[in-house]
């Protein structure tokens, strides 16, 4: 069976076969994989919007596809609801809406418009970056719902947020520096146009009144700057000195302090020279370059909402015989909820009543629905997928297993990958064995010359400041990280880009890491002459649409499908339902009618049979991914040895391999046995790459060097992945490699320039060579030249 | 130069004004989101204003 060719105009789905909807645009006919897509292109284009998706980079399959259920948004209208989630401002109100499902910045641009348009609402921005949509709108007769529903109607998951959890850390912190740095650069100028005035004044001769009133006015402006702007370097020295660490922030303000101090000491005192000009230059730079890093740092993308966003937004509260619905952010332990069929858990709890099986693929990365009785344990975010069931909850929001995973890789993606660590603490060694030559340097021109000795010791502690050195590293590794994450590369540990860089192998999973993980039908075999291989398949689509199980979607069909009467979902065994007056069942070949006989052991085998007859079976293959070839022989171009270890049989492993030509391979491999070959392979010396979705495996992906899930994987794999590859292609791995290698080389050059600088500055400034305001250009210019080299990463194609 | 004692002191005094009004646009989110506003002004409706009137 050919599989359809084309994809879906909106979602980049592949269009089913045997869907023939399309939708005009820009007076073509473009084909599209569903109804909702239709009705989302649809709705795109008569608004006059048609231009999204010239605009728009093409999304990750799948995305922009709505749900097949509207949901239920007219609780949002409630006081209640408003409250909870609008902040009344005069005469509107403001709702943050995080928006599921955008991607990029013509999806901001198709929100803005669209809801612009909508009666009433005076404001809608969306920041593309956080995912987040503020929306202003008349505080009486506007309808939140209608907003959200215009939101669900283009294809996004929004998701209204309370007031607490509508700003970001990353936006106070960039606030706070952007204040800092516009502070010190406008007082850097006004400050170096009044030294321009002192310098020139030496020259020609000076009114010592107006000497006295320039210094005057100098020191009046650096002290925002030395208060305001550079207060985090002398908070962070002082959390070094008290932690017995010192960092490169404590000469920063040592050399900081003690130039403002001195430059004050000799404006009262009609003292020969002032520094305030080194001073305000000396943290202009400072805040540049730290602020540069931050906004490198800002750019990954935001995970933790992400992760929130697959909670549902409402819950159905049980009081006595009261159902209300609440959001889920004001559900608490021991409450009762409701949730039927399909619906995801909103919180951790406990089942109550009621029979059902759930979808934890999410979480443990198992496809198979796992069958849940009252007593047992259910966790936030997986799917409930049969019965109607009532639960106890026991944890909610942060606390759930769900929000511990989501906190854990958010913690791993803080962490300061060892190799800066270990910078830092060079760093911390080279600031102690600086102050001692400061000092000596300091002792020596004392009676050698005292009137230059605070000058010169000044010039050291400013010109051999190690921010190029500290700055090398993370620098580079923070431009490296944003660049990998707009090329669809999520690094969560910062080692990674180092044991990536000198990978020699990449072993690979293989299902849903070179296949595409979720079946579909490679070939019917009718058993009955009576039926059509058509036939069976419509029959089959017919039956399975009753069904939620993971198998199920590969039998979807798109047209008319016959009237299926008491279908039921028999769990373990299929699905059985009266079509045409006759009884058909799908399934298992036991419960679909026996009489089959197959098995080569390498594909899933479904079986139709009507009235306890058989009539026919699938075959359900999972498909290599379309550039998993591409990509191994790329790989294979860097220099990397290529290995394929599953949990499969021989013969679906084999075929595989053989397509990819991989010719180290392993098949029928528990966990342990997969961990014992990676570390076979380091005991050779191999640096291993190991790359699976981490389905019941993520210890071995932890025991690889290094260790890349897909992001469709499961959860628990991603928090031990260290790399975490979104969207749904192979190829970004050769792009991580390459990657990593271009980075540590710039890190090597930022390195040797850092050291050479210094070597050849503390002398020079010992010397008494180097005047303070020169000291503080060539501690500048050192530290911008490390970061713009880092920044060279940004343009890495 | 004694014109300086008046200038420089008001040069100062539009510098605190510069600073209160960034402070300002700042604090009320103008900066929050660099990366939009540059492509925003490449983006239009492709509706022609005869189409919007058909609709």
């Amino acid at each position: 069976m050919a599989m359809a060719s084309e994809t879906c105009f909106h979602c980049a789905l592949p269009v089913p076969a045997g869907c023939h909807l399309t939708v005009d645009i820009e007076d073509e006919a473009r084909p599209v994989c569903c109804p909702g897509c239709k009705a989302v292109a649809e709705l795109i284009r008569d608004t006059g919007m048609s231009r999204y998706y010239e605009l728009r980079d093409l999304p990750d399959p799948g995305v922009g596809r709505p749900p097949e259920e509207a949901a239920e948004w007219s609780v949002f209208d409630s006081a209640d609801m408003l409250d909870a989630f609008t902040q009344p401002d005069g005469d509107s109100r403001e709702a943050t809406i995080y928006v599921g499902g955008m991607y990029c910045s013509a999806c901001s641009w198709l929100i803005e418009t669209t809801l612009g348009k909508q009666p009433g609402i005076s404001s809608a921005e969306v920041n593309p970056i956080t995912h987040r949509l503020r929306l202003r709108f008349p505080r009486d007769g506007a309808k939140l719902s209608s907003y959200l529903a215009t939101l669900a109607n283009l294809g996004y998951q929004p998701q209204p947020l309370s007031p607490e959890n509508a700003t970001r850390p990353e936006v106070t912190e960039q606030r706070s520096a952007l204040k800092r740095l516009l502070v010190a650069s406008l007082g850097m100028m006004q400050v170096m146009m009044f030294a321009v005035g002192l310098y020139a004044m030496d020259f020609q001769g000076i009114d010592p009144e107006m000497q006295h009133f320039l210094r005057l006015v100098s020191f009046f402006v650096t002290t925002p700057v030395v208060f305001y702007a550079a207060r985090p370097f002398f908070t962070s020295a002082w959390r070094g000195v008290a932690g017995r660490k010192p960092g490169m922030d404590l000469p920063v303000s040592i050399a900081v302090g003690a130039a403002y101090v001195a430059s004050i000491y000799a404006t009262f005192t009609r003292g020969p020279a002032v520094w305030f000009d080194s001073v305000t230059m000396f943290v202009f730079f400072l805040t540049l370059g730290r602020y540069l890093e931050m906004r490198a740092r800002h750019r990954s993308i935001d995970r933790s909402t992400a992760l929130t966003s697959l909670l549902p937004n409402t819950a159905t509260r049980i009081e006595g015989d009261t159902r209300t619905v609440v959001p889920v952010s004001q559900l608490a332990a021991n409450d009762t909820v409701l949730i039927r069929a399909g619906e995801p858990i909103p919180a951790d709890g406990q089942l109550l009543s009621g029979k059902t099986s759930v979808d934890e693929a999410l979480l443990t990365g198992e496809a198979r629905p796992q069958p849940r009785s009252p007593g047992d344990q259910l966790s936030a975010g997986s799917i409930n997928l049969d019965g109607m069931i009532e639960m106890t909850v026991t944890k909610t929001g942060g606390d759930t297993t769900l929000g511990t995973i989501s906190r854990l890789s958010e913690r791993a993606r803080y962490a300061r990958p060892a190799f800066v660590t270990l910078a830092d603490k060079i760093a911390s060694y080279i600031v102690v064995a600086l102050l001692f030559v400061a000092t000596m340097v300091a002792t020596y021109w004392y009676f050698a010359d005292p009137d230059r000795a605070f000058v010169i010791t000044l010039s050291v502690l400013v010109v051999t400041c190690p921010c190029a050195l500290a700055l090398a590293t993370p620098a580079a590794f923070a431009a490296a990280g944003s660049r990998l994450s707009q090329l669809r590369l999520l690094v969560t540990n910062g080692n990674a880009i180092e044991s990536l860089s000198c990978a020699t192998l990449a072993m690979f999973d293989k299902t849903g890491t070179l296949t595409k993980g979720s079946p579909s039908i490679s070939a019917v075999f009718v058993t009955d002459n009576a039926f059509s291989e058509k036939d069976c398949r419509v029959i089959a689509a017919a039956l399975e649409s009753a069904s939620t199980h993971p198998l199920a979607h590969a039998f979807a069909l798109q047209g008319p499908l016959p009237a299926v009467s008491s279908p039921e979902v028999i769990i373990g065994q299929g699905v059985s339902g009266i079509i045409d007056g006759r009884e058909w069942r799908i399934g298992n070949a036991k419960f679909a009618g026996g009489g089959f006989a197959t098995d080569d052991g390498a594909a899933t085998h479904v079986f139709l049979g009507v009235d306890g007859n058989a009539v026919a079976w699938f075959e359900l293959k999972d498909e290599l991914r379309d550039d998993a070839y591409r990509t191994l022989e790329s790989l294979r171009g860097l220099g990397l040895g290529t290995a394929l270890v599953s949990g499969d049989n021989r013969v679906a492993v084999n075929n595989v391999a053989e397509a990819l030509a991989i010719s180290d391979t392993h098949f029928e491999c528990t966990p342990e046995d997969k961990l014992a070959i990676i570390e076979d392979a380091q005991q050779r010396g191999e640096q291993v790459v190991m790359i699976g979705d981490g389905i019941n495996d993520a210890p071995v992906l932890a025991g690889a060097d290094t260790s890349i899930a897909p992001a469709h994987g499961a959860l628990l794999a991603q928090t031990s992945a260290d790399v975490i590859m979104l969207g749904d292609s192979l190829t970004p791995l050769t792009t991580a490699i390459e990657m990593s290698r271009k980075t540590m080389r710039i890190v090597r050059q930022n390195l040797a320039w850092a050291i050479v600088y210094n070597a050849l500055a503390l002398p020079l400034a010992a010397a008494g060579f180097v005047p303070p305001w020169l000291a503080a250009i060539g501690m500048s210019a050192s530290s911008l030249v490390v970061v713009l080299n880092a920044l060279r990463l940004n343009r890495f194609e | 130069m004694s014109i300086l004692y008046i200038l420089i002191p008001l040069a100062l005094l539009l510098l605190g004004f510069a600073v209160w009004a960034f402070f300002w646009a700042v604090g009320s989110g103008q900066f929050d989101d660099l990366d939009t506003p540059a492509i925003r002004v490449v983006m239009d409706d492709d509706t022609k204003p005869d189409e919007e009137e058909k609709q």
